[in-house]
């Protein structure tokens, strides 16, 4: 386990990590739309349980969740006392780290918003 | 009030002439500047007088969501100008964060996940049945075609939507040449209608009266000269009004002098009269144009002057109409056809 | 950089000796020094001065759509008036709304930035100042031409969105809408330049030091927003091709009758028009996470969590734009999933009002005017946010949306988001430009004459729409009983104007007034560093920076920066230099030879802006000349840029010695390539939607009576694109490892093909027969494929260009960033070629 944690904190962070949890809200988002509105469009109709949409939301979820996870070990390196507002690599790792899982945070909400209207309409009108 | 309760006393049928409906639509200008809310209360255009269900509902929404964006606006201007005022140092850093936390992140999180929980529910339309009346209604530029109970037996009208209390109703829209927008404040909320699509609104009517509803979305030169009548009618009378409508309406005035003008003229090029030798769909149907409360889909009260003045002149009312001016023909004849137009009944 | 040394007979300067750095002095203000002439001037591309041009002309862009609004409120203001004409009230509130976004808000926040950024980050001036003027020169141009349309009567008329088909169809609408959609395209094409711009210069400009952690929150804000502008505005951009080819050539994108569906347009306008929103209202936030840490005299709380809101809100705005389509019909399911995103975006946003409330709170407020601007704005702004989240709830939105509600909404977010915190910067930051205070007096009457004002004018408004008024009308029956309810709403426009008016007389009698000391507000950021008495050369040295408010935490800080004791001090070479850093951790990798002053520039705004301009008039042949003109001025431009520099690297002070030349990923050019190709690809998405749009609204696709452009034709095209983009890189490939010959061997065949896979891209839809004014399917077809060509096109240019440079000895195997930067032009084209021949070669053939 502390091995893991060693590794997940050498992991490389960027611009591009920092959206991957948005990101995969921006995909779950459009494929909630695509999902609705192909159904519509060509089956007039989808399922009062419907399997895939339950599954591409769940996936979407897990995603996040990772993202969020390898941001908060990594978000907890120790080192540097606070406020964490040096131009070190450790500091500049640990904004890029909490910034990374409140996005999660953020990310997984809307996902959530997002997926509950299929709980509460169920036809194409 | 008054209205409400002669058209519910005469079935409808002859409550042209009601109080309400004399002034929608009267032209007056140089009006006295009234008060500033208590003039705000027309009965006749507003979602906050509803008179069917679907309105009802979204005016409970409304207060539920003024009162609390009252409440959190408030709260809001009252929490800055105790953090300007108060001296440094009294929030540290950790508490700061804190603040952001839950008054900035958790408390709105629940709050609007409660609003949408509740409000995807007030989202699902009616269901309707294939036995409940539809009404299809096409915006042109800038009136209605109406056609009720649409199939065999229709009744073919413009600019005047009759719907009985009580009864789930279904529109269906369509755009005629450009998107309109089909909104009756009191009833239901707006519908756009698009060329190409048919867009359904489920309505249901509680109170019985005469409503006005206008075109909401911009269609060109005179979409603020674009509205219409509505009349909601008790079951009895509506079914009553539909039977009597249904005949050809020109027997009462078939002689007179004006009908004779109306085919010179080329009238039935564009428009229709049930019974008559008219029966073009171009423009708005004229069948028992006479028992309409305004003429030029909603903006001018039913007058004979008013209607002769338009058959001459449509552009000064309504800029940008498709109707072609009548300029060159005499007074006497736009009133012959008024006169005609307005014994169809 | 440890390959690099300072050649063996440098000597540092000795930056204590005043001698020294009044030598350097004088070399930088030589460099830096502005054209003169009374043509000459025009010709500048320091951004201090472009900056200054664009914000005053989008202010005054601002002043007139303002005076537009005074007089529709003035036909308003009782029932029943004939104050203006039907037709002169839609052109009014059209053109009110378009200059309002597009000549103003956009504009100005791009503005404001060209001035600000380069200040914020320690650097002399923005990567590519060229490329500033540029977008200036073509903002003029195409905001004088839709806005004179007025004083011809020939505005145009459609309401800011445009819906068609009230405005593709050519017998209800007339110029007007070409001058919209000919004359914003060009200033939309603007706009992404100096997103490009803004963007390089946020994650290549920042001064050594400066982390990603440490970057002040406005360069945060502006590197989000133009990354917004970057996705937000190339779906409109397609729209535009799309109505200009309905209005133009009758192609039946938005007609019904012939396959089209008017709703696309909503589609693609939204997904512009929503997060344009933001886009707007990011900035000022922005402008907030500065003054509002001075006034507080302390940082900023939560840092991480404002880099949260912003990025947060970025993306949820792309989820929203069908809230402005609620009422058109679509499956509920549909719209409330938009619902959902448009309530969760709420989140982010009150984070970011928190953390405010939370610095004053925690901070020693000292209070001023921009403080004063700022609270009042987000007081206005909160009420329309939360009108915001009450129109998001779609029942409630079926009542109010296309109605005065909205429109009381609307005004409170851009009055409460846009306008104010403007103002708020405007008296923030005037001593920063100028040299001198704005009156606090003025200021304060002033704030609370529009606060006022805008109440009692947008407030009523939220009962007028539920009263039923509807939004675009130009008069209303007496009866409805909202009389008096616009009566106040024209007064309080007025009253608003009225402070809009004390505003100006402020910044007029500033000139009379003395000069304030440097950084009058004890501020701690980088851009307080500007001195009242400023030089043209931006910041005497680039800094070393430590701290996100090195003013206050670092040491003589100050003093240092103007001792020249920091990075690049002089200009030895008599060129105008800044330093480029990793986008990262702010490592300084090279010393970047920016533009000198051009006409260039201007030139080729005037060229592009004739295009558009003759194309609305129909002046088709000129305007194909104007193209030609285009593409020549831009070539000339081009041919000076990523010079061989005189030697590979040079000392910047404290033994660091960088290159002067980079190419490929770290270089700023390709970065630049890199983003522009970004929005070219969402542009194209755009279009490819629209395929798939009609796909889902026609239950036949391609519809009966249309065949496709058949197989063949396509896949030719795609395997030619594929050989044009494999000898490209294999060109780079040859060229790096020295075998020059064969790289220009493998160019002129990329040319070749590139040249090929034209024709044959249209000899698809050429041969099956297609007519594109018959129906929607055959218009899409050919679009996909005339939009996949002209790439090809462009590569083919691309590619010639690279070979010239090579002939010329400008490009070798050491210096090679044309060859990778056009390099990454046909990946894109790459992209769009497979996307483009695989749907319309084998979508319908799958589908069968």
């Amino acid at each position: 386990m502390r091995r893991l944690v060693e590794r997940i904190r050498r992991l490389s962070v960027s611009l591009w990590t920092l959206i991957v949890p948005p990101t995969v809200w921006a995909g779950h988002f459009l494929f909630s739309y695509l999902w609705a509105a192909l159904n519509c469009a060509k089956a007039g109709r989808f399922a009062t349980f419907p399997t895939l949409y339950v599954a591409g939301t769940v996936l979407a979820l897990l995603l996040i969740a990772a993202a969020g996870a390898i941001a908060t070990v990594q978000a907890n390196t120790p080192g540097d006392p606070p406020p964490h507002e040096q131009s070190t690599d450790l500091d500049r790792l640990r904004f890029l780290a909490v910034a990374t899982q409140l996005l999660a945070v953020l990310s997984a909400i809307g996902v959530v918003f997002t997926a509950t209207p299929v709980a509460f309409l169920t036809d194409c009108r | 009030m008054d209205a409400d309760n002669r058209i519910r006393q005469e079935g409808g049928t002859t409550a042209r002439e009601a109080t309400i409906d004399a002034i929608i639509g009267r032209r007056v200008t140089g009006s006295v500047l009234p008060a500033l809310l208590l003039a705000a209360c027309n009965r006749h255009q507003s979602a906050l007088a509803p008179f069917g269900a679907e309105a009802a509902s979204t005016r409970t929404l409304t207060i539920v969501l003024l009162v609390a964006a009252v409440v959190i606006a408030a709260s809001m201007t009252l929490l800055m100008r105790h953090a300007i005022r108060t001296p440094g140092e009294r929030l540290t850093h950790d508490q700061g964060m804190k603040l952001v936390l839950w008054a900035g992140g958790v408390f709105p999180t629940i709050l609007l996940f409660a609003l949408l929980a509740a409000s995807l529910p007030l989202m699902r339309p009616a269901p309707v049945s294939p036995a409940d009346l539809r009404i299809k209604v096409e915006g042109e530029q800038f009136w209605w075609r109406v056609v009720t109970a649409p199939g065999p037996g229709q009744l073919v009208s413009a600019n005047e939507v009759r719907l009985p209390v009580g009864r789930t109703v279904a529109i269906d829209l369509a755009g005629g040449d450009v998107i309109h927008s089909f909104w009756i404040p009191g009833l239901a909320g707006k519908m756009d209608m698009i060329p190409g699509r048919i867009n359904t609104l489920v309505v249901r009517a509680d109170k019985p009266g005469r409503y006005r509803g206008v075109c909401t979305e911009f269609c060109g030169l005179s979409h603020a000269l674009m509205a219409f009548d509505v009349v909601a009618m008790e079951p009895a009378a509506f079914d009553g009004w539909m039977a009597g409508q249904r005949g050809a309406s020109a027997t009462a005035s078939a002689a007179a002098p004006g009908a004779a003008l109306f085919a010179r003229y080329g009238c039935g090029g564009c428009h229709a009269i049930r019974g008559t030798d008219a029966a073009s769909a171009i423009g708005p149907d004229l069948s028992r144009y006479g028992n309409r409360a305004t003429l030029a889909a909603g903006i001018l009260p039913m007058t004979t002057a008013n209607t002769a003045a338009f058959i001459r002149h449509p552009e000064a009312t309504k800029p940008g109409v498709r109707m072609p001016a009548f300029d060159h023909m005499p007074e006497a004849d736009a009133v012959a056809i008024a006169t005609y137009l307005q014994g169809l009944k | 950089m440890t390959d690099l040394a300072a050649p063996a007979d440098y000597v540092a300067p000795d930056q204590n000796d005043p001698a020294v750095r009044a030598v350097q002095e004088d070399r930088l203000r030589a460099v830096w020094q502005p054209p003169s002439g009374w043509f000459f001037r025009w010709t500048d591309v320091n951004n201090n001065r472009v900056g200054v041009w664009y914000t005053l002309t989008a202010f005054a862009f601002m002043l007139f759509a303002g005076v537009l609004a005074l007089i529709m409120r003035a036909q308003l203001a009782v029932p029943e008036n004939d104050l203006v004409t039907a037709n002169t009230f839609n052109q009014l509130f059209t053109l009110h709304g378009s200059t309002m976004m597009f000549l103003f808000a956009v504009p100005m926040f791009e503005a404001v930035s060209i001035i600000l950024l380069p200040q914020l980050l320690g650097a002399r001036d923005l990567p590519f100042p060229r490329l500033s003027a540029f977008g200036y020169w073509s903002f003029l141009i195409g905001g004088v031409f839709v806005t004179g349309s007025i004083f011809f009567n020939a505005a145009p008329d459609g309401g800011w969105f445009m819906y068609p088909p009230l405005t593709t169809r050519t017998d209800l609408s007339g110029l007007g809408a070409d001058i919209w959609m000919l004359g914003l395209s060009f200033i939309e094409v603007s706009s992404v330049a100096a997103a490009v711009e803004l963007i390089v210069g946020v994650l290549k400009c920042r001064p050594p030091g400066m982390r990603l952690n440490l970057m002040p929150l406005y360069a945060w804000y502006i590197l989000v927003v133009a990354v917004m502008i970057l996705f937000a505005f190339p779906p409109l951009i397609a729209g535009d091709v799309l109505f200009e080819m309905e209005r133009l050539l009758d192609w039946p994108f938005f007609d019904a009758a012939r396959g089209g569906d008017p709703l696309l347009w909503q589609h693609l306008f939204w997904i512009f028009g929503h997060p344009e929103v933001y886009i707007v209202f990011l900035p000022s936030i922005a402008l907030f996470a500065m003054l509002i840490p001075t006034f507080a005299q302390r940082h900023l709380l939560g840092y991480p969590w404002i880099v949260l809101a912003a990025v947060g809100t970025a993306f949820l705005s792309f989820g929203l734009w069908v809230h402005h389509m609620f009422a058109t019909g679509l499956p509920k399911i549909s719209l409330a999933f938009f619902s959902a995103a448009s309530e969760a975006v709420a989140i982010p946003t009150g984070i970011q009002v928190f953390a405010f409330i939370a610095t004053l709170w925690a901070g020693r407020v000292i209070w001023s005017t921009p403080l004063l601007y700022a609270v009042g704005s987000i007081a206005i702004f909160t009420i329309g946010g939360l009108t915001g989240v009450m129109v998001a709830i779609a029942p409630f939105d079926w009542q109010a949306h296309d109605t005065y509600f909205v429109v009381a909404h609307l005004h409170y977010v851009l009055i409460g988001g846009t306008l104010l915190p403007l103002f708020a910067g405007l008296y923030y930051y005037w001593p920063l430009v100028t040299g001198k205070k704005l009156s606090d007096r003025i200021g304060r009457t002033a704030f609370w004459v529009m606060f006022a004002g805008a109440n009692l004018a947008f407030f009523p408004m939220h009962l007028s729409g539920l009263e039923g008024m509807p939004r675009r009308v130009f008069t209303y029956p007496a009866e409805l009983g909202i009389g008096g309810l616009n009566m106040a709403s024209t007064l309080g426009g007025f009253l608003f104007a009225a402070g809009v008016l004390l505003v100006c007389i402020d910044m007029a009698l500033s000139p009379t007034r003395a000069k304030s000391p440097r950084n009058p507000w004890n501020a701690g950021t980088l851009e307080w560093l500007a001195h009242p008495d400023d030089e043209d050369w931006g910041i005497r040295s680039v800094p070393l920076v430590t701290s996100r408010y090195p003013i206050w935490d670092q040491p003589g800080f100050v003093d240092r920066v103007d001792q020249g004791r920091f990075f690049l001090p002089d200009a030895e070479e008599g060129r105008r230099e800044t330093i480029i850093t990793s986008v990262i951790d702010a490592r300084p990798i090279q010393v970047a030879r920016l533009g000198m002053p051009s006409v260039i520039p201007m030139i080729t705004a005037v060229a592009l802006g004739s295009v558009f301009i003759l194309t609305t008039y129909h002046l088709y042949w000129w305007a194909l000349a104007g193209a030609v003109a285009t593409l020549a001025a831009v070539l000339t431009w081009l041919w000076t840029t990523a010079e061989i520099p005189e030697k590979p690297c040079k000392p910047i002070g404290h033994g660091l010695v960088v290159p002067l030349y980079l190419s490929g990923p770290s270089a700023s050019g390709w970065w630049a390539m890199f983003i522009t190709m970004m929005a070219d690809a969402t542009a194209f998405s755009g279009l490819l939607f629209g395929y798939y749009f009609f796909w889902t609204v026609h239950p036949d696709w391609p519809p009966p009576g249309h065949a496709g452009p058949g197989r063949f034709w396509p896949l030719v095209a795609l395997a030619l694109t594929i050989a044009s983009w494999a000898a490209t890189v294999g060109a780079r490939e040859l060229n790096v490892r020295g075998a020059v010959a064969a790289a220009r061997v493998l160019l002129g065949v990329a040319l070749l093909a590139s040249l090929a896979s034209i024709a044959a891209g249209l000899a698809g839809p050429w041969t099956s027969g297609l007519v594109p004014s018959a129906h929607s399917y055959p218009a899409i077809v050919w679009t996909l494929a005339i939009w996949t060509t002209a790439h090809a096109g462009i590569a083919a240019i691309c590619q010639g260009y690279t070979l010239a440079r090579s002939l010329a000895g400008r490009m070798t195997p050491e210096y090679d960033a044309d060859l990778r930067n056009i390099t990454v032009f046909l990946h894109f084209l790459l992209a769009t070629a497979v996307a483009t021949y695989l749907t319309i070669g084998l979508f319908p053939e799958l589908r069968a």
